[in-house]
């Protein structure tokens, strides 16, 4: 019994997300379910989705999501009847508006400008090697160097490819 | 090459910018939440009250007067703290308060009335508590401003105090409020 | 961003380019963990993962913050003016694809970055609450990783400065041609509905593994020994090529998790059987137990895999009377392929419990690609160049 509960120990660990047992009449609506309570988030708890908390209005709002889910209703729609109490707060995924361009688009954005950087940057012929200032950063980059032709001074002498 | 220049102290902008982000963010309270109901109208509703179980009210009856709704229960520890001072409001200020009983049951919130007074005009029976719903009530108590014409105001998440009621005192006056002595 | 650091450093040790992206690097990665710091213990944030919330330690926390990160930036803005490198090297050389590396990695982390503060920039600015969460985070890191691992099998057959445009077509189509046949084909194996998301992560995982493969045989290609020549190289090499495929183990494995995953959350009676992809789950009722230090109740579920039998498991739903809480023991089966997960919830009416079933498949890959890369990382140190370094400290210092 006691090798048992160490092998029980060392395979489980604790969870505690509240487990409702609705039910639904197709995949489809329990697929609904689960994406929009992961979505949603609690309007009390320390930043937690629906899903993923035991507070009273999670549960309150997990039921009245089950009863509109189940009502047919479209993921447009209960995400606009949240909104409506509860405001733009209670969205995990953020609509996207006016004042959220940035976020949504930003990152794509940066990715263009960063490609065209590195674009250019690998058109420059030759810039002027540096200038031996006595300033910390020339200084490390000293040693880099060192160690680099140092380096290629062993590689010559052992024969090794470099990578 | 003072483009490079220029570029080179680009993170050193977006550091400062953020620095005062951040002093901005420190006084910020990240858990509250603001009603996303305020300059709406009082959600529809059809509820019976404590008092009497056939009389069935709506949102018409909170036009008329600016007024404070409370939502509590007997559940709630908080509830029972902010009491004694919505008492105090009803009869030295002239406070119409009207209650929302929210998810709770008849009888036990009658019996704590009677208990521990009643400061109410009259309070809604919201048992399964979806005028609360309506409301984007999270947790109680919640106390909101209404005025004449059932146009939601301010929400105050949380305990009624001396503190917090200068605060709403201000707001409702400025809606047209004005004390009565009982 | 470390990441990054660590791409641009092999750069510029390797060929003295990058000085000043490494060093702009290296603040940035110390500067962002100083962030998290203050970003959990001053309160501008709510998370299940801060701290303490308090203003005044958050505005120490800030005052330290901008004099470190501050003055190391107004140093970098001023200094690394002065260093400068010759950067000639062509598009097509692993200098570019290295460069490139490093913009999507930053991205990513801007990404991160961006979304964590976004909504508290829309609270200063007195715009209301917004919140950004799990979906936007998910949503956006999946096309910049998939876009990483795309240039990761291109970048690692690319020599430094200049390679042949040629050549690497030569090296490059077949490779792509049978990353798609193989990667089609492995999804199609796993499962039959050939998810977009899943397919291409699989493509792009083969994509990278040939990649590492062909360099690995390009380096011994004038050998006569090709195992023997292989058996020579350094660690460094070894632990690069390691690394990147604990990349690529751990890409599949959240790409597989996150679109084949089943969950059930549903109300069983003993005898009541639930199926969730080829596992199914009996349940066979609750017994009541005792350990040292709390009473349980321990649900025993058969699981079958393919109609025969895979395991028993038993999970528990515990209370401890010291604290007077209640617990919840998963017991979770983790396999090479497959996570099975089981847990009790409250019990209901007729004998019947609430049971939470999951199946994760690949959940292991996760994990077992970032061991890959620590064990990646471990192996470097035994590389030859760092004991040469140690014996030219004496010249240097």
């Amino acid at each position: 019994m006691k090798w048992f509960t160490i092998v029980l120990v060392l395979l489980s660990f604790s969870v505690f997300a509240a487990i409702d047992t609705f039910e639904f009449s197709s995949d489809s609506e329990r697929q609904m379910f689960r994406q929009l309570s992961e979505e949603l988030r609690c309007p009390k708890c320390q930043n937690q989705n629906l899903a993923g908390s035991n507070s009273a209005i999670a549960l309150d709002l997990r039921r009245e999501l089950h009863r509109m889910v189940l009502s047919g209703q479209s993921t447009v729609q209960i995400k606009t009847f949240m909104v409506d109490r509860y405001g733009e707060f209670v969205l995990y995924k953020p609509s996207v508006n006016s004042s959220t361009y940035m976020l949504w688009y930003g990152p794509f954005a940066l990715l263009f400008i960063g490609f065209f950087v590195v674009f250019m940057m690998s058109r420059k012929t030759s810039v002027s090697a540096e200038k031996p200032t006595d300033n910390e950063v020339v200084n490390k980059s000293a040693k880099h160097e060192e160690t680099t032709s140092h380096r290629q001074k062993m590689h010559d002498l052992l024969g090794s490819k470099n990578d | 090459m003072s483009m490079r220049r220029v570029l080179l102290f680009i993170p050193l902008v977006i550091c400062i910018v953020l620095g005062f982000l951040f002093a901005k963010g420190l006084p910020l309270n990240p858990t509250e939440l603001p009603s996303a109901k305020i300059g709406k109208p009082f959600p529809a509703f059809s509820l019976a009250t404590i008092r009497n179980a056939n009389e069935v009210l709506t949102e018409a009856s909170l036009k008329g007067e600016v007024r404070l709704v409370n939502v509590w229960a007997t559940w709630c520890p908080t509830c029972k703290q902010e009491h004694s001072f919505l008492n105090k409001l009803a009869q030295a200020e002239g406070v119409e308060i009207i209650g929302i009983n929210y998810k709770d049951q008849r009888n036990k919130a009658s019996e704590w009335l009677k208990r521990y007074r009643d400061p109410y005009v009259f309070n809604l029976y919201d048992e399964q508590g979806s005028l609360g719903l309506d409301l984007g009530v999270y947790g109680a108590p919640e106390t909101y401003i209404v005025d004449a014409q059932a146009i939601i105001r301010y929400r105050h998440v949380g305990e009624v105090n001396a503190r917090v009621w200068v605060e709403l005192k201000a707001k409702m006056l400025a809606l047209g409020w004005s004390p009565k002595k009982s | 961003m470390g990441t990054a650091l660590v791409h641009s450093l092999a750069v510029t040790e390797k060929r003295g380019l990058f000085k000043s992206w490494t060093l702009l690097l290296a603040i940035f990665t110390f500067s962002l963990s100083l962030l998290g710091t203050f970003l959990v213990r001053s309160g501008v944030l709510t998370s299940v993962h801060s701290f303490a919330a308090d203003p005044e330690r958050g505005l120490f926390i800030l005052v330290l913050l901008a004099i470190t990160v501050g003055g190391s930036l107004l140093l970098y803005a001023i200094k690394a003016y002065d260093v400068k490198s010759e950067s000639n090297f062509e598009l097509l050389s692993r200098e570019t694809l290295i460069l490139i590396n490093n913009v999507v990695l930053v991205i990513i982390c801007s990404m991160v970055l961006i979304g964590t503060l976004y909504p508290l920039i829309v609270d200063v600015l007195g715009a209301g609450k917004m919140s950004v969460g799990p979906p936007y985070f998910n949503l956006l890191f999946v096309p910049f990783s998939l876009l990483l691992a795309f240039f990761m099998g291109i970048g690692i057959l690319l020599r430094w400065k200049k390679s042949s445009p040629r050549k690497l077509l030569k090296q490059l189509l077949p490779s792509f041609v049978l990353a798609v046949v193989v990667g089609v084909g492995a999804a199609y194996l796993f499962n039959q509905d050939l998810a977009f998301k899943a397919t291409l992560a699989l493509v792009l995982a083969f994509w990278v593994v040939f990649s590492l493969i062909l360099d690995a045989f390009s380096k011994v290609s004038n050998k006569a020994d090709k195992l023997v020549g292989l058996s020579k190289l350094s660690p460094s090499y070894w632990a690069m090529q390691i690394a990147h495929l604990g990349v690529v183990v751990t890409m599949v494995g959240v790409a597989l998790v996150a679109t084949y995953s089943e969950e059930r959350d549903i109300r069983m009676v003993p005898g009541d059987i639930v199926t969730l992809a080829e596992y199914s789950f009996e349940f066979q009722g609750a017994e009541k137990i005792s350990g040292p230090n709390y009473s349980a109740d321990m649900g025993t579920i058969e699981v079958l895999k393919n109609n025969q039998f895979f395991a028993t498991m038993h999970p528990e739903k515990r209370f401890y009377p010291a604290r007077g809480s209640m617990m919840t023991e998963a017991d979770i089966n983790a396999g090479l392929f497959a996570d099975v997960f089981v847990a009790l919830g409250e019990p209901l009416a007729d004998g019947a419990w609430a049971v939470r079933l999951q199946y994760k498949p690949f959940m292991r890959w996760v994990w077992f690609g970032g061991v890959l890369m620590m064990f990646a990382g471990m192996l470097t140190v035994f590389d030859r160049r760092y004991k040469i370094r140690k014996s030219a400290l004496p010249v240097t210092a």
